[in-house]
Parts: C-alpha cells; sequence; structure tokens
C-alpha cells in the first residue's frame, strides 16, 4: 500500500487554521477555541454545582445527581442536536455553529466537572471542614480557603483528563458541519478521495499529540504531588 | 553449580515428603540483607530446634521483621544462607521454592485475609488451588481447623464481618491447613484492639503445645514470658542475646535489651532508677 | 406560540419504522461491539502479564494511540481507510446482500459501516477497558498478595483466583460505565452513514421536520437503553458481599524494615 503525502502538503495550513483569512477560523485553531472555552465553561459551572452539592446535601445533591446522569445518559451528539434547535429559539435568531458545540461541550462535561470535583472534596479529612467550620469561617470560606486548595492537586489530573475528552469531543462537530481539524479534514478527503488513509493518520496524528501532551503533563502533575508527600 | 542444581533437587526431594506435618529446625548461617546502601540483617547466626517456640524482640528499626521474611523468601539475603531441616533453601526457585513455601505457615500483622471470600474458603484456597484437593474435602477440613481456632460458627461470614481478633485466627487457621512443619508469626497482635489480644494468644499458645516450631516477632511481653521457649532480642540488624524468658525478663545482661525493657516494661519510668 | 407536539408524526408509519430499525441496529452494534472489546481486552491484559518487553510495549502503544485519538477519527479511518485495504473479493463479498446474514428486525449485519463500527468501538473501548481492570487490580491490597506468595501460590493462580476476582468486583462500576459509553458512542457511526438510531432521527428530521418530537423520542429511546443496559451489568456483575459496618483497622505500627 503506498502513502502519497502530497495531500498533506497542499492542504496543511487548511487542516491548521481553517479559512482564518477570510474571519473563520478552522482546523486546530478551531478545536483548540472549542476546547478551551468549552473547558472554562465547564469548569465554572461544574465547580458551582459541586459547591452546591457539597453545601446543602440532600435533595439538592440527589437533583443535581440525577440531573448529571441524564446529561451524561444520552450521546452527545444529541445534545448538540438539541442545542442546535433549541438555542435559536432560546435567542431568537441564529447561533453561530462553533458556539452551539462550545455550549453543547460545556454542558455535557460540567456533570463530570461537577463528579471529580465532589470525589477530591469528599476525599479530604472532614476534619478540616470541622476545623474552618469552628474557627468561625462560613461554608464559603472553608470551600474556598481551606478544601479547594488542599483538593486541587489531587483535582488537576481529573480536570486534565477532562480537557483530554473534550478535545476529543472537538470531533463531533463533524456531525453539524462546524469546520474544526475531523470536519476540515472530512471536507479535504471527499474533495480528493483516493487519500483517506494519508488524512486521517495525520489527523489522527494531530490529535494525538494533543491529547498526549495533556496526558503527560497530567502524569507529571500526579508524580509531583507524590515526591512532594515523602 | 553442580553442587547448587544437586542441593536443589535435594531440597524439593524433602519439601515434596508426603509426612506434610514434620516439623523442621531453621538455620541462619551468617545471613545479611541489605536494601540498597541501608544493612537491615547483619551477619546473623541463628538456630531454632524443631519443635521450638522462638519469640523475637527489639525496638523498631531492628531488623527482626525481615529476619523472618528471609525464611519463607518473601525478601531475598543478600549474603549467608539459610537451612530448614539442614537443606539450603537460597538457590530455590519456581516451583521448587513454592514447594517450599507450602511447608512454612505465615502470619501477617495485617491478617491479610482473602477479601472475597468466606473465612471457610480463605482457609480452604489454597488446598484446592494449590494442593489439588477436591472441594468437600478441603472445605472438610477448613471447617475442623476454624473450629479448633474458635470460629466454627463464622464459616460463612467475610472478614470484614469479623473482629480484628476473629480475623487475626482466620488467618492462623489458613497458615495450618498445609500442615507447615514451622509456622512464623509477624507482629501478630500490633494491629489489634486490647481486648482482642488475648483470643489471639490463645490460639498461639495451644498451637505452641502441639509440637510444631513457631518463630514470633512480637511486642507482646506476656507471649515471650508464657509461652516462649526462648527469647531472642534484636537491635540494629544483629541479634544481642538470646536466653530462657525467665533469665532475659530478669537478668538481661546486654545493656540495650536492658534499657529496652525498661522503656517497655515501664514506660513512665523510661530511665532506670526502678529495678527490673 | 402555536406549536404543538406532534407525537403521532414520528411515532407511525415510516418514521416509525425508522425508529425501530435504528434502535435495534444500535442494540445490536453495541451488543458485538462489546463482545470484540470484552475479547480484545483479555487478549490485551494477558499480553501485558508477559514476561516480554516487546508485549508489553504494545500494549502501552496501543493504549495510548487508541485513547488519545477521537472515535469519531478512527471510525473515518477504518471506514474510509482500513476498509479499502481489505483484499477486493471480501469486499465484493461484503457488499453483496446477504439474507442470511440479518439480526432480527431484518438488521444486516455483514455490511461495511456495521463491521467498521462494531470493530472501530470494539477497539476504543478496550483501550480504556483495560485501564480500568488495571486500576481494579492495582486497588487489592498488596498484603493479601503477599498472604498468597506465602501460601505457595503461583503468580497465575494467585491473579486468577485472589486478584482478578476481586479487581472486577472493585472495578465493576467503572467498567459497566465503559460498556455504556460504548452504547452511546455507537450514535458517532452516524458520521460513516451507519443507519443506527441517531442517522434515522436525522432522517425523520429531514422527511417531516418534526425535529423535537424526533429527538425526545430519541433521547428517551438512549436513555432507557442506558437504564436497561446499566441495570442489567449491575444485577449480574460480580458484587461486594453484604456486610455490616466494617471493622476499623488500627494504623500498622510496623517494625523492623
Amino acid at each position: 500500500m503506498e502513502f502519497d503525502w502530497s495531500v498533506i502538503h497542499d492542504n496543511f495550513t487548511y487542516l491548521l487554521w481553517g479559512r482564518l483569512a477570510d474571519g473563520e477560523p478552522g482546523g486546530v485553531l478551531l478545536t483548540l477555541i472549542m476546547a478551551a472555552s468549552a473547558g472554562v465553561l465547564a469548569l465554572l459551572f461544574g465547580v458551582l454545582m459541586a459547591a452546591l452539592a457539597w453545601r446543602f446535601g440532600g435533595w439538592t445533591r440527589k437533583i443535581l445527581f440525577i440531573w448529571a446522569s441524564f446529561i451524561r445518559g444520552i450521546p452527545l451528539i444529541f445534545v448538540i442536536f438539541w442545542l442546535y434547535f433549541l438555542l435559536p429559539v432560546v435567542f431568537g435568531g441564529s447561533i453561530p455553529g462553533p458556539m452551539t458545540v462550545i455550549l453543547a461541550l460545556a454542558w455535557f462535561t460540567s456533570a463530570a466537572v461537577m463528579h471529580s470535583t465532589l470525589a477530591g472534596l469528599e476525599a479530604l479529612p472532614r476534619g478540616q471542614t470541622e476545623a474552618g467550620i469552628a474557627s468561625g469561617m462560613s461554608d464559603g470560606k472553608v470551600l474556598l480557603f481551606v478544601l479547594l486548595p488542599q483538593a486541587w492537586p489531587n483535582l488537576l489530573p481529573s480536570y486534565l483528563g477532562l480537557l483530554i475528552s473534550l478535545v476529543k469531543d472537538t470531533s463531533l462537530a463533524f456531525i453539524v458541519n462546524v469546520p474544526e481539524l475531523t470536519t476540515v479534514a472530512g471536507q479535504v478527503n471527499n474533495r480528493v478521495q483516493i487519500y483517506p488513509a494519508e488524512i486521517f493518520l495525520l489527523v489522527g496524528l494531530m490529535y494525538y499529540l494533543l491529547c498526549a501532551s495533556l496526558a503527560y503533563l497530567a502524569g507529571k502533575s500526579i508524580k509531583r504531588r507524590q515526591g512532594l508527600r515523602t | 553449580m553442580q553442587q547448587d542444581t544437586l542441593s536443589t533437587a535435594a531440597t524439593s526431594a524433602v519439601f515434596s515428603h508426603s509426612s506434610a506435618g514434620k516439623t523442621a529446625a531453621v538455620e541462619f548461617r551468617q545471613v545479611s540483607k541489605s536494601f540498597g546502601p541501608h544493612e537491615v540483617i547483619r551477619n546473623v547466626d541463628l538456630r531454632v530446634d524443631s519443635g521450638e517456640v522462638v519469640a523475637v524482640c527489639g525496638p523498631s528499626g531492628s531488623g527482626k521483621s525481615t529476619l523472618i521474611r528471609l525464611i519463607n523468601q518473601l525478601e531475598s539475603v543478600s549474603s549467608g544462607e539459610i537451612y530448614i531441616d539442614n537443606q539450603p533453601t537460597r538457590n530455590l526457585k519456581g516451583a521448587a521454592l513454592r514447594q517450599l513455601r507450602t511447608h512454612i505457615g505465615f502470619v501477617f500483622q495485617q491478617f491479610n485475609l482473602y477479601a472475597h471470600l468466606t473465612a471457610e474458603d480463605n482457609v480452604s484456597l489454597a488446598l484446592i488451588k494449590v494442593h489439588g484437593w477436591n472441594k468437600t474435602q478441603a472445605r472438610e477440613k477448613a471447617r475442623a481447623l476454624l473450629t479448633r481456632v474458635g470460629l466454627g460458627d463464622k464459616a460463612q461470614h467475610y472478614p470484614e464481618q469479623l473482629s480484628g481478633g476473629q480475623q487475626q485466627r482466620v488467618a492462623i487457621a489458613r497458615a495450618l491447613v498445609t500442615d507447615p512443619g514451622i509456622i512464623l508469626f509477624d507482629e501478630p497482635t500490633s494491629a489489634l484492639d486490647p481486648e482482642m489480644i488475648g483470643e489471639v494468644l490463645l490460639v498461639m499458645q495451644e498451637l505452641a503445645k502441639s509440637g510444631i516450631t513457631m518463630i514470633v516477632v512480637t511486642h507482646e511481653m506476656s507471649f515471650a514470658r508464657e509461652i516462649a521457649d526462648r527469647v531472642i532480642f534484636m537491635d540494629g540488624g544483629e541479634i544481642l542475646e538470646q536466653a530462657q524468658p525467665e533469665d532475659f525478663f530478669l537478668r538481661p545482661q546486654h545493656p540495650r535489651a536492658q534499657r529496652f525493657l525498661q522503656k517497655v516494661l515501664f514506660p513512665l519510668h523510661p530511665q532506670s532508677g526502678v529495678a527490673l | 406560540m402555536n406549536w404543538h407536539p406532534d407525537w403521532a408524526g414520528v411515532l407511525t408509519g415510516q418514521p416509525l419504522q425508522w425508529i425501530i430499525s435504528g434502535f435495534l441496529t444500535t442494540l445490536y452494534v453495541s451488543i458485538v461491539g462489546s463482545l470484540l472489546a470484552t475479547l480484545l481486552t483479555v487478549l490485551l491484559l494477558a499480553l501485558r502479564m508477559s514476561s516480554s518487553r516487546l508485549a508489553r510495549g504494545a500494549v502501552a502503544a496501543f493504549v495510548s494511540v487508541f485513547r488519545n485519538t477521537p472515535l469519531l477519527v478512527q471510525l473515518l479511518f477504518w471506514y474510509f481507510a482500513a476498509y479499502g485495504a481489505l483484499p477486493q473479493s471480501w469486499r465484493f463479498y461484503i457488499g453483496d446482500n446477504h439474507p442470511w446474514a440479518t439480526f432480527p428486525g431484518n438488521i444486516a449485519w455483514l455490511t461495511p459501516e456495521f463491521l467498521c463500527a462494531a470493530w472501530g468501538l470494539a477497539l476504543f473501548t478496550a483501550a480504556f477497558l483495560v485501564e480500568e481492570v488495571q486500576a481494579g487490580l492495582n486497588s487489592v491490597p498488596k498484603g493479601q498478595t503477599e498472604a498468597a506468595i506465602s501460601q505457595g501460590f503461583s503468580r497465575k493462580t494467585l491473579l486468577l483466583s485472589i486478584l482478578l476476582p476481586q479487581a472486577l468486583i472493585n472495578a465493576w462500576q467503572p467498567i459497566t460505565g465503559q460498556y455504556l459509553n460504548l452504547m452511546k458512542l455507537s450514535s458517532l457511526a452516524t458520521g460513516i452513514g451507519f443507519s443506527e438510531l441517531t442517522y434515522q432521527v436525522s432522517q425523520i428530521e429531514s422527511y417531516n421536520a418534526h425535529a423535537f418530537e424526533g429527538f425526545a423520542v430519541g433521547t428517551l429511546l438512549y436513555l432507557a437503553l442506558g437504564l436497561i443496559l446499566g441495570w442489567l451489568m449491575t444485577a449480574f456483575g460480580p458484587k461486594r458481599p453484604q456486610h455490616r459496618p466494617q471493622v476499623v483497622l488500627k494504623e500498622e505500627t510496623r517494625d523492623g524494615v
């Protein structure tokens, strides 16, 4: 089986940043933009939900958990489709494709962020919370100044893992024709037709480099934490 | 090299002997053990006779746990040789080593029961999986042993349903199921709440009377005093004193042994000023 | 707002046929994919336990590649690139109509789309399952390994009788999660034209613009399938023994080294 890499050469910049010159970022650039934006939003929402579940417990926590299972119980594609049709109704106008995908990804991932954050908080010794409360701190302050700083080293690897999933999940924008890396690769493949292996292997490699570097960072952050322990 | 092969063959022959209940003697000759640069056991010579009950005590870091872990090769010696029934064991590997281990029982500080199995299955597992016994007979023997340690009615309980003392007694039954000639204890009562220590010590006392060779690393001075034939005091990887319990507790010879006993028996009076 | 949901528009006639067909397709490809994934996982674990560095390295490479690339890209690769590399006679054979090669409900499985979807899903999921089982193995207290070695267990018996049963119990929840993921990720095969549930729901949207109703039904079906499969795996999977409150061990006071 012969590989002809000229197709890569001809389309490389398109794969990297799409039609940036026309004001439409695409390819790897758009992948990164979407992953980062969705990540920030997911982090905000997820930590907020975790804080609520931690603070109020009982029914609040149950409802949040049911909400999280609902979100994660349907395929991400469906979440994208739902938002694709619902958001224009809610906002009364059409929403740019990338925005829809970012919101869908953020919504979907926030459930996982909530679970990871809660797990990290609950892994801390109960005594930490008790000590904070005993010295007169409000719950919010205990969370902000006592618990989250201590949970952070444990949470970082989980968050990086979720970021890796986010980067991979941006590929679903393929289904709604938002021109991130996978969509753009599909377009090139449709146009050129005869070099699918080269195109998809390269695209796979690009994702691999992105994700594996994040995984490496996560591994290092775990090791650093263990090193500090002893 | 020829000698080694011969001795290996001889040793496995000894340990595949069908009379598994034969008690064995253990001998250390110039044994040393290092973990990296850290020498934990230093030129130890020791003989434990068949049927003898020996207590090993000493401060933290003295190497006493490592000493018995060398016998069943949970750790391997750095130099020297350990003889079991006058057969060298250092070069045993693979199936021969596993054979050796079936003739040595080991009881851990943390019990280490198999969490997914009932007490009965914990005790019978090795018979079934390692010795090929059929399940019914293995279970019968397991139940008999559990009864012997006072837990006949707990055979179907899981470890997490048992107290620490009960778990340790199951662990002892498990160690006995293959009729070993030697049984080793690594601080068997250190992880137990005080009121449960007695039930384990009673089982160990009964075991001591049965004639099996026992080596017990322990802080429990009552065991050393009342059950052991001999007490060995270790510090810094060396055996500093060996004596009969009476002599050791009333008239320790080595200064470090004296200091150790002072701290252990009279914790509120660490400086000698109170006569032992 | 004068709009009302028109359920009849999706729950009768052609749309209903599509929904049923899509649902069954999703079900079958999930089952086949799961079986393949399980076999692969066992193979990978066996390789990982071997003494050959090459074997262990191969498993590490496999896991790394398949976990760090998007499933969609993998599916596109299998369908557009790898499938074309199969011998032509095979491809012609698969491309033909084979009435015998159908699952109940008239779902054909000897098609490029089904095979690539099942294969792609299996490889992707196996890479994750291997790590879950490994995590389960790592969570068994090391003391039990020492106890077993002290009793003369071989490494193989130790693994099969003591470590693996407990690993599966400990990791059963995340393992179940991976299989459920496989089911949900089957929706990505839409991208290679595989007519599973998501594809059929989009069909309905093109057919009579009943997007809301179509997606609602699809959502409910995925949720239901997930709940049922999850329940089945919990009911028939290894369980922790029922217990009273746990015994608390004192802190280990380890003497010697």
